[in-house]
């Protein structure tokens, strides 16, 4: 072997080695220890426990609580999906010689680097039943007969918490789109343009090609974040009235740290894990093969 | 250039030698060393940096530092120490609620044989087996805050009983809600579902006069049945929490807008905790027509009037510290004279020391003008009743919020809890 192969390999050895391990110790064995865990009936406190085979996994599959946790969960990652294109077509007209769409691009963008927690607590005084914000909007617009009880009516509450989860990230899925399409090669769409594209047309068989992998990246990420949402029901109503607005996370951590079950909480999260792929599976096929009608590459 | 290499290396053995016989000669001493102190507490955390804390304790052991910890809240608290507990990562001195206490008795060392614990007036209440592992920092008292000059308008009086307690409510109610719709005769911020607990955790207590309700409820199977004291509380509550007086949206607004609400007089009683006031007047209300009662349970004045007292922040030495001594030598500090009758006059609770006593607050000294006072000592919950509790997922903080949702039927929840409670403790064995 050359010196130089050699002098490659140990560099690849090096360069891999710390981030490889990080990833076994602080990723892999807990990602495997947790199945184990799944499979006792652990309080988190105590240093024995049984394993109870798949105990955990049959209450689980019986708690009507978590069905309809997961059922706000979807709230969510339906609501943000159909946001997906406006949030594109957002970042086309960014893209675009927009007069002051830098100041645009900050203002999209500011939600997603403020506190979670902060932007929650700030919701909860806006959607107040009493001296709130948004009422007093309506009452000014002579829109009372719109007025609800936003946080607490179970028919409205997933709804106006996915509008908090949306005012917040949406602005990160703008921005992760611009700067896809600002990466895109600019003779591509020159020459569509010499040929007569039009806009849409640019838009449809240029644009959307071009930035495929970032819109994969987009979707992955929505159903990872609608799946995992915690913060913004966790400080606004708290899961309630009653479940009505608890989430698959929250559930789970109250499980874990209210009910002292983290044999429980480890089966909700291997759970978790599993949903998130087998959505992402279901959600890959139904956009490529479906609505884009991609062929097998 | 290796002659100075060589002076080099010699004056580096030298330093190692002096740090490590100095090191060595601190480890052997037992009062010298860091002792790390978690708390949630604000106020506590406040008056900590103010004080210097670590310096008047170090007047006291030179060699000893202290490392105070705070952390966010309560439930942050509970879910770090429980996540410390399995890496046997515990904090030197950590607090416990009475209703945590059993959840760390195996890691809490016994400080029966200290002065501190001798001259708390609470602790020997809250001994696991005869061993005092918390010793409460305060006493806590639960009161009903009420605005004299509302009362007086509407025409109501200070309720004495549990059915004058609910009238009063409802005359509220229904004289200033018919100017104000968004008028709250009585405030529980039960968005946050916790703010309940004076009814759903305390009330059962105070029906039966039995700190220990919970622990006696762990050795029945059918604690909810017809007639036993938390169906008889339960169902006085669900009446109560639906006749309107919590307001138009009840489940819509949370502890901290509620406190807001009631110092603007847009709320007319607010059942809390003596801590509560602090949190009143920084709201900016002024006070001079603030007045407290407990709350009254009886169901007639032949009856004794009973007030539930509880041990808060049960300050306790872990098994994880490696100082023990120095520790446990922190706590009787912390309840002698050189710190804890200045922190007493800091906070509006009431004192847990004999030793030190307080006088209330004028506010809160008011519940206290009456001669039928019978107290009751909040128990918390002991190791069998948290395990069935975790087994049925029994929430009493969320029940009380959720008697609000519509379609809610008591009845068949409290006859649920039942049956689940007997399946679980046979499950776990409890006799």
């Amino acid at each position: 072997m050359g010196s130089i192969a050699r002098q490659r390999q140990i560099f690849i050895f090096t360069a891999l080695f710390i981030p490889v391990i990080l990833l076994v110790c602080f990723v892999v064995f807990p990602g495997v220890d947790l199945f184990r865990i799944s499979a006792t009936n652990w309080d988190g406190l105590a240093a024995d426990y049984d394993y109870i085979g798949l105990d955990n996994y049959v209450r689980m599959f019986n708690d009507e609580n978590l069905w309809q946790s997961l059922k706000n969960n979807m709230v969510y990652f339906f609501v943000h999906l159909l946001m997906i294109p406006v949030e594109l077509a957002f970042a086309v007209v960014l893209n675009s010689r927009l007069r002051g769409a830098k100041f645009y691009k900050t203002m999209v963008f500011m939600p997603y680097i403020i506190n979670g927690v902060a932007i929650s607590y700030a919701f909860s005084y806006f959607f107040s039943p009493i001296n709130g914000a948004f009422d007093a909007i309506l009452e000014t617009l002579g829109l009372e007969s719109l007025q609800r009880h936003w946080l607490s009516d179970p028919s409205i509450v997933n709804f106006v918490l996915a509008f908090v989860s949306v005012w917040r990230f949406s602005g990160y899925h703008v921005i992760l789109f611009l700067a896809a399409l600002q990466s895109m090669p600019q003779d591509i769409l020159e020459a569509a343009q010499i040929d007569g594209a039009g806009t849409l047309q640019l838009f449809r068989y240029i644009q959307i090609p071009s930035i495929m992998l970032m819109v994969d990246f987009v979707l992955f990420d929505n159903i990872r974040g609608a799946l995992q949402v915690f913060d913004i029901p966790f400080v606004i109503t708290n899961g309630g009235p009653g479940y009505a607005s608890s989430t698959f996370t929250l559930y789970t951590i109250n499980a874990a740290f209210k009910f002292s079950n983290f044999g429980l909480a480890a089966t909700m999260a291997v759970a978790i894990m599993f949903l998130i792929v087998f959505i992402y599976i279901i959600q890959n096929f139904l956009i490529h093969r479906v609505v884009l009608k991609e062929g097998r590459k | 250039m290796k002659k100075l290499l060589s002076v080099l290396m010699v004056l580096l053995s030298l330093c190692t030698f002096v740090f490590a016989s100095g090191s060595s000669e601190s480890a052997d001493d037992p009062m010298s060393g860091t002792i790390t102190f978690a708390i949630w507490d604000n106020n506590l955390n406040a008056f900590i940096e103010e004080n210097d804390m670590v310096g008047k304790f170090q007047e006291v052991y030179p060699n000893a530092e202290i490392e105070v910890e705070k952390i966010k809240d309560d439930t942050e608290y509970w879910n770090s120490m429980r996540i410390r507990t399995s890496g046997g990562q515990l904090p030197d001195v950590m607090f416990n609620k009475p209703f945590t206490l059993a959840r760390f008795q195996n890691y809490l060392l016994d400080l029966s044989d200290t002065e501190a614990a001798a001259n708390n007036i609470l602790a020997e209440g809250y001994a696991v087996d005869g061993k005092i592992l918390g010793i409460p920092m305060t006493a806590g008292y639960e009161y009903v805050f009420y605005w004299k000059d509302m009362f007086e308008e509407a025409g109501v009086e200070v309720p004495e009983t549990w059915p004058e307690f609910v009238e009063a409510c409802q005359t509220l109610q229904e004289y200033y809600g018919a100017q104000n719709p968004d008028f709250i005769a009585l405030g529980i911020g039960l968005k946050d579902e916790w703010p309940d607990y004076p009814f759903m955790e305390f009330m059962p207590a105070l029906i039966n006069g039995e700190g220990d309700t919970w622990n006696v409820m762990a050795a029945q199977d059918a604690p909810f049945a017809e007639g036993t004291d938390i169906r008889t509380a339960y169902e006085r509550i669900y009446e109560l929490f639906t006749s309107g007086v919590l307001g138009k949206d009840p489940l819509g607004l949370g502890n901290d807008q509620i406190t807001n609400l009631f110092a603007a007089k847009q709320v007319a009683i607010f059942p809390s905790g003596d801590w509560s006031l602090q949190n009143i007047i920084n709201a900016g209300a002024d006070i001079s027509e603030l007045g407290t009662f407990y709350l009254p349970v009886r169901m007639s004045g032949d009856e004794s009037y009973k007030v539930i007292v509880q041990g808060d922040s049960l300050m306790g030495v872990t098994t994880h510290s490696d100082k023990p001594e120095l520790a446990k030598a922190f706590v009787e500090w912390f309840y002698s004279d050189a710190w804890y009758p200045d922190y007493l006059a800091y906070v509006s609770s009431s004192s847990a020391m004999a030793n030190f006593p307080k006088e209330k607050d004028p506010v809160l000294a008011e519940s206290d003008q009456r001669d039928d006072i019978e107290i009751v000592t909040y128990g918390g919950a002991g190791d069998d009743f948290t395990a069935i509790q975790n087994a049925v997922s029994f929430d009493y903080k969320k029940l009380g919020a959720q008697m609000l949702t519509e379609g809610f039927d008591l009845e068949a929840v409290l006859d649920d809890l039942n049956t689940r409670w007997a399946a679980a403790r046979s499950e776990l064995g409890i006799e």
